[in-house]
């Protein structure tokens, strides 16, 4: 079944089929809200309808009342918590916000913060109970943008929040102020033969991930817990929800279900200590779910923001100065992608001098969590658009402008070392050669785009087990759990270390308390990471092999070859035969009992990502409505163990990032009311507002990595929306520079272009 | 949710009777019903289903060339059926361009006709506006992007069938049925404008059911197209439609014509202005933006959605010149 594939390898690089399909496309895959336990109950969250309030008082009496009901817990039932940054199990992380999050203390500062949680013998019960909840507010004035927040005298929504520039008797909304520098920007503007300047506003947007959080909470009467959920870090979740409930770490254990779809969104905890608290009152397991509404509004969407991008360039199309200014819309408590956002912005270029600030600042939104490389492609929309405009101006194919300018190994990053070896220029030329980008596009109102994009992907900590059982099966154990195609990955890389048919291992998802410490998936990490775990655990398992081989020749073990699953002495000829992995593995109790090959990892030298993608446009003039004619996105992976789920995650992520460009928006009125909280009006793309995206897998290995494998889960949600305003423009004209470009928006400016068209016209008569 | 009970009537009288009872709901295909139930928009105690009654769900052909249309005929098969594709090629569109294709499984026409709007406060459970029996309207000063730029006040909804627009421009009609009986009113006249009160979309009284929608057959040559501009390509409800029913003459003179919008007011909008130009003129490109631009001549934006005027003309324009078949050059 699996071919075998170039470059050496036999399993690595075929598209076997996934291990987790037949229970995912028969619905058999159990999901955080199939989960259900003998007399559970069920919880439901009361949220603040206001955006901005101190908390004067929550009367209970009258809900508690309501027959069906068996708890409420308030902020009050949670242990007050140090405002300052701590560790929670591998993350510095303010205590108290997280827990404020979980509970508003005081003050509600979003639509939808969470003010209390019920426990009930049904979910309607516990509805009904919300209401008779009396919370009574005192309404303060929402801070929805960033230039408001920033203002001098602007409320404030941290009493207590503070920066280092202000000093420590200033209230402020901002969290932090962050600056990079390179050269000497002055000096660089002056050698510029051209130079761009423009600000850029991109709207908060939501990962959309289709199954919604869900939690079920089971406090044992002997102080364990045990929580069942869809989350993309299970440690994360026992961690974070120890801190806020005040429990011992060890004395949680979590148990991820399948997840449908996170993106960055399911790497911190919501209902999840709600659960436990309400099950450590009521003695009962209680399940809690949110609906799509609750998710909108009180999840963590990734930040509006706004930026200042002024880039120029000589005549020849050199890049000699950036400078970036970025305010991110932290949400209701710190911790923007913006610091991300600042060292991306310029990233994929050699430019020799470089300022950008970026500023970190809380609004009443909901708190911001990760999406897909969290903070590019804000980033991206700013600078990628102005290097287009820079390459025109130069009269340069912006290609060749990205190819002039492109970091490559030996370019100094925004922060940190100097690029070690990466496939930047190369995803640049795989566009270029693209049949797309060679194809020529005609036709009124048509226009082409490219851009490029940078995502640094993480490594840290992942553990792994690989067991040969006694038929000569392997069984590849781990705590990442499975999105995108985990399972058959991982299951790969053992396969191809021992030989095996990949039919032959079986991949399993692991609870916090029956596999070591694995950090959360995030930042491209898991086959980075979780994969060179396994790789190492399968090579343990080979050196175990090994040396029962060589018990049973009676040689040592270095006197033993293992190749493509077989076992054989070193010296050829003789009468011993080679034996395979299936024939040792029923005499393992006669040589010392069963093997288990084990790895932990905390993964270093991680190799960054880049994508560069090219879109065809068409926009009807009169309605403002763009339609993508053709898509395609060069990504270098690295190494592509199964490439159909790599291009499943350029795909994924480009899908997410035109969605990001062209519709998506959270509509908050003056009031600082969600006003979009379901999927009609939150619009994200469908199959039909996309065309198929063409895909074209780099690889160029990052060094150091046994495989050579990058992360792939991120950057391809990048360069979309910059590359979008880029088509765009070259269809109609006119510089995009407010995400989403919507009808309504793409219109305005294109009857402001024609009116301005106009009037020149006329004044030419 | 509330608890409710869902009853199968026996016959068309025993479901009117039932739902002439106070907090009583007709459940048809229950795409938008079952939504204002989860939402709690609505509470009914019982939801008589219209499913239980039999032969509601086919389209006839009657003589004189009149289609009529079961209420429990869905979207898809309206969009599909030979008779109406080839008589009224704007209606069959109005419901191809609807929802979802799982959507128009299920919805039905007699339940396009009947839902409630869109308005997002209207469909906030915290929220009681002017349409829910409270004092205010808070899409005039809130985000009113998706409103009314025809025809508002005090409710500014638009009206969300795609349906209806298209078989007002048919000259089509409805047997309404009701404890007292039948009667038959034009589509046109179906829809109650928010000026006369806000609460209520239509005209049915309680018990009273969409029973047929009869399409007559259309004049001699006339030609029919439906246009909409939507954000997305599915999943998604028109910014504006348009449809434009002409009949020209040998000399290219319009005899007949039918211009009606949809996703622009609280309730289908006729554009007689443009009907008017049109009637006796010879069809070209600039008469085509003058009836357009008639059309809209009476627009009255809110803060948020002037946008939707030009978008609005342009369906207007687009869809006169594709019923008159007139090649629209682009601008
Ligand atoms: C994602 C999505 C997108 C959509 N997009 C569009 C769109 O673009 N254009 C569009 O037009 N619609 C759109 N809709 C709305 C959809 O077409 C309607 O909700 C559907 O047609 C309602 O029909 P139903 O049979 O499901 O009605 P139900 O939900 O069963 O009933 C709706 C209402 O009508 C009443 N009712 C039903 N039948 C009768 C009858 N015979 N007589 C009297 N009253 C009756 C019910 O009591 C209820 O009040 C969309 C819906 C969704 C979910
Ligand atoms: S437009 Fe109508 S439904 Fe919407 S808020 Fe105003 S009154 Fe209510």
């Amino acid at each position: 079944m699996a071919a075998s594939s170039s470059n050496g390898f036999r399993v690595i690089g075929t598209r076997p089929i996934r291990h987790d399909g037949v229970d995912k496309v028969t619905g058999r895959a159990k999901y955080g809200a199939d989960y259900a336990f003998p007399g559970m109950l069920h919880g439901k969250v009361l949220r603040s309808p206001h955006p901005h309030a101190n908390i004067k008082s929550i009367k209970i009496d009258k809900a508690l009342a309501l027959p069906g009901v068996k708890a409420i817990v308030t902020s009050a039932d949670l242990p007050a918590l140090p405002d300052k940054m701590e560790a929670a199990g591998e993350q510095a992380i303010n205590l108290n916000h997280l827990s404020m999050n979980i509970l508003a203390r005081g003050k509600a500062l979003y639509d939808g913060h969470p003010i209390a949680a019920v426990a009930a013998t049904s979910p309607h019960i516990a509805d009904e109970a919300l209401r008779l909840i009396e919370v009574e507010y005192e309404l303060l004035p929402p801070v929805m943008t960033v230039e408001d927040a920033m203002k001098p005298g602007a409320t404030i929504l941290l009493p207590s929040l503070r920066n280092k520039e202000d000093g420590p008797d200033k209230e402020t909304n901002v969290a932090a102020h962050l600056q990079f520098k390179r050269g000497d920007v002055a000096e660089g503007f002056k050698q510029a033969d051209y130079v761009i300047e423009r600000e850029f506003k991109t709207a908060m947007v939501h990962q959309g991930y289709i199954e919604p959080h869900n939690a079920v909470g089971i406090y044992n009467a002997d102080g364990h817990a045990t929580i069942y959920c869809s989350t993309q870090g299970s440690f994360v979740v026992r961690a974070l929800s120890a801190a806020v409930l005040g429990i011992a770490e060890g004395k949680i254990k979590v148990v991820p279900a399948e997840i449908g779809g996170g993106f960055g969104g399911k790497t911190t905890i919501y209902l999840e200590p709600l659960s436990v608290l309400l099950s450590q009152k009521t003695g009962h397991p209680v399940k809690l779910t949110m609906t799509r509404a609750e998710v909108l509004r009180a999840t963590g969407p990734t930040s509006g923001s706004t930026i200042r991008c002024k880039m120029g360039a000589t005549k020849d199309g050199k890049l000699v100065a950036a400078q970036c200014w970025l305010a991110y819309e932290a949400g209701a408590f710190p911790g923007s992608p913006v610091g991300a956002g600042a060292m991306t912005i310029v990233a994929p270029y050699n430019i020799p001098n470089i300022l950008v600030d970026a500023y970190d600042v809380v609004v009443n939104r909901p708190k911001t969590a990760a999406y897909r490389a969290p903070g590019a492609s804000n980033a991206a929309m700013a600078s990628e658009t102005v290097l287009d405009e820079l390459a025109e101006k130069c009269g340069i194919d912006p290609l060749e402008m990205r190819l002039m300018n492109g970091s490559e190994e030996g370019t100094p990053q925004t922060v940190g070392p100097p690029f070690k070896r990466i496939g930047f220029k190369e995803t640049v030329e795989a566009i270029k050669n693209s049949p797309h980008y060679k194809s020529k596009l005609t036709g009124a109102n048509r226009g082409r785009g490219v851009a490029s994009g940078f995502w640094f992907n993480v490594g840290l900590q992942s553990s792994a087990t690989v067991n040969i059982h006694t038929d000569g099966t392997v069984s590849v154990v781990i705590g990442s759990v499975d999105i995108g195609g985990t399972r058959a990955a991982q299951a790969m890389i053992a396969a191809e270390v021992l030989g095996v048919d990949i039919n032959d291992v079986r991949p399993t998802i692991a609870d916090t308390d029956s596999i070591g410490h694995t950090d959360v998936t995030g930042g491209s990490r898991t086959c980075f990471a979780t994969g060179w775990a396994v790789y190492e655990a399968a090579q343990d398992c080979v050196r175990q092999l090994k040396e029962r081989a060589a018990k049973l020749w009676e040689k040592k073990p270095d006197e033993v070859v293992f190749e493509n699953g077989m076992l054989s002495p070193a010296q050829p000829g003789g009468e011993l035969k080679p034996m395979s992995i299936k024939q040792i593995a029923s005499r393992l109790a006669r040589t010392g009992g069963p093997i288990v090959g084990r790895a932990t990892v905390n993964a270093r030298g991680v190799g960054p990502a880049f994508a560069t993608v090219c879109v065809d446009v068409e926009v009807d003039p009169d309605t403002g409505k763009t339609q993508i004619l053709r898509a395609t996105i060069a990504q270098d992976a690295g190494k592509a163990i199964h490439p159909s789920y790599v291009e499943g995650q350029m795909q994924g992520g480009m899908a997410q990032g035109l969605g990001w460009g062209l519709n998506e928006e959270y509509f908050y009125d003056d009031r600082g009311i969600l006003r979009n909280t379901g999927l009609l009006d939150y619009r994200m793309p469908t199959c039909l507002d996309l065309p198929a995206i063409e895909t074209a897998i780099v690889e160029v290995p990052t060094p150091g990595h046994p495989l050579g494998i990058r992360g792939v889960g991120e950057v391809s949600i990048v360069p979309p929306p910059a590359a979008l305003a880029n088509a765009i423009y070259h269809a109609v004209g006119v510089r995009m520079t407010e995400l989403p470009m919507s009808p309504p928006r793409l219109l305005k400016a294109i009857l402001k272009k024609r009116a301005a068209g106009e009037a020149q016209a006329a004044a030419a008569d | 949710m509330k608890q409710f009970a869902v009853v199968a009537p026996a016959d068309l009288a025993s479901a009117t009777r039932m739902l002439a009872e106070p907090n009583r709901s007709a459940l048809a295909g229950g795409v938008d019903l079952l939504d204002m139930l989860k939402q709690e928009l609505a509470a009914p105690a019982e939801l008589v289903n219209l499913k239980a009654l039999g032969g509601l769900d086919r389209i006839e052909s009657v003589p004189g060339g009149v289609l009529r249309i079961g209420p429990l005929v869905t979207l898809n098969q309206l969009a599909a059926a030979p008779a109406v594709r080839e008589r009224h090629p704007a209606l069959a569109d109005s419901a191809a361009q609807a929802a979802t294709p799982q959507v128009r499984n299920l919805a039905t026409v007699g339940g396009n006709l009947a839902q409630r709007p869109r308005c997002w406060y209207f469909r906030n459970p915290d929220i009681v506006c002017l349409k829910k029996g409270g004092t205010k309207c808070y899409a005039v000063a809130g985000l009113n992007r998706y409103h009314a730029i025809l025809g508002g006040g005090p409710s500014f909804i638009v009206h969300p069938s795609n349906l209806a627009p298209a078989l007002i421009a048919c000259d089509a009609s409805l047997a309404l049925n009701g404890p007292d009986g039948e009667r038959k009113i034009a589509v046109g006249d179906f829809f109650t404008s928010p000026k006369v009160d806000p609460r209520r979309e239509n005209v049915l009284k309680p018990g009273e059911i969409i029973a047929a929608i009869e399409v007559p057959a259309p004049p001699t040559g006339a030609r029919s197209a439906y246009l909409e501009a939507r954000e997305k390509q599915s999943f998604d409800w028109p910014l504006a439609a348009a449809v434009a029913i002409l009949a020209l003459n040998r000399a290219g003179e319009v005899v007949h014509a039918r211009i009606v919008m949809g996703a622009v007011a609280p309730i289908p909008w006729r554009a007689p202005s443009a009907e008017k130009i049109l009637l006796g003129a010879k069809l070209d490109r600039a008469l085509a933006d003058r009836a357009a631009e008639a059309a809209l001549a009476g627009a009255a934006p809110l803060a948020h959605n002037a946008y939707k005027i030009p978008i609005a003309r342009a369906m207007v324009r687009r869809a006169i010149l594709r019923a008159g078949g007139v090649a629209d050059e682009p601008a």
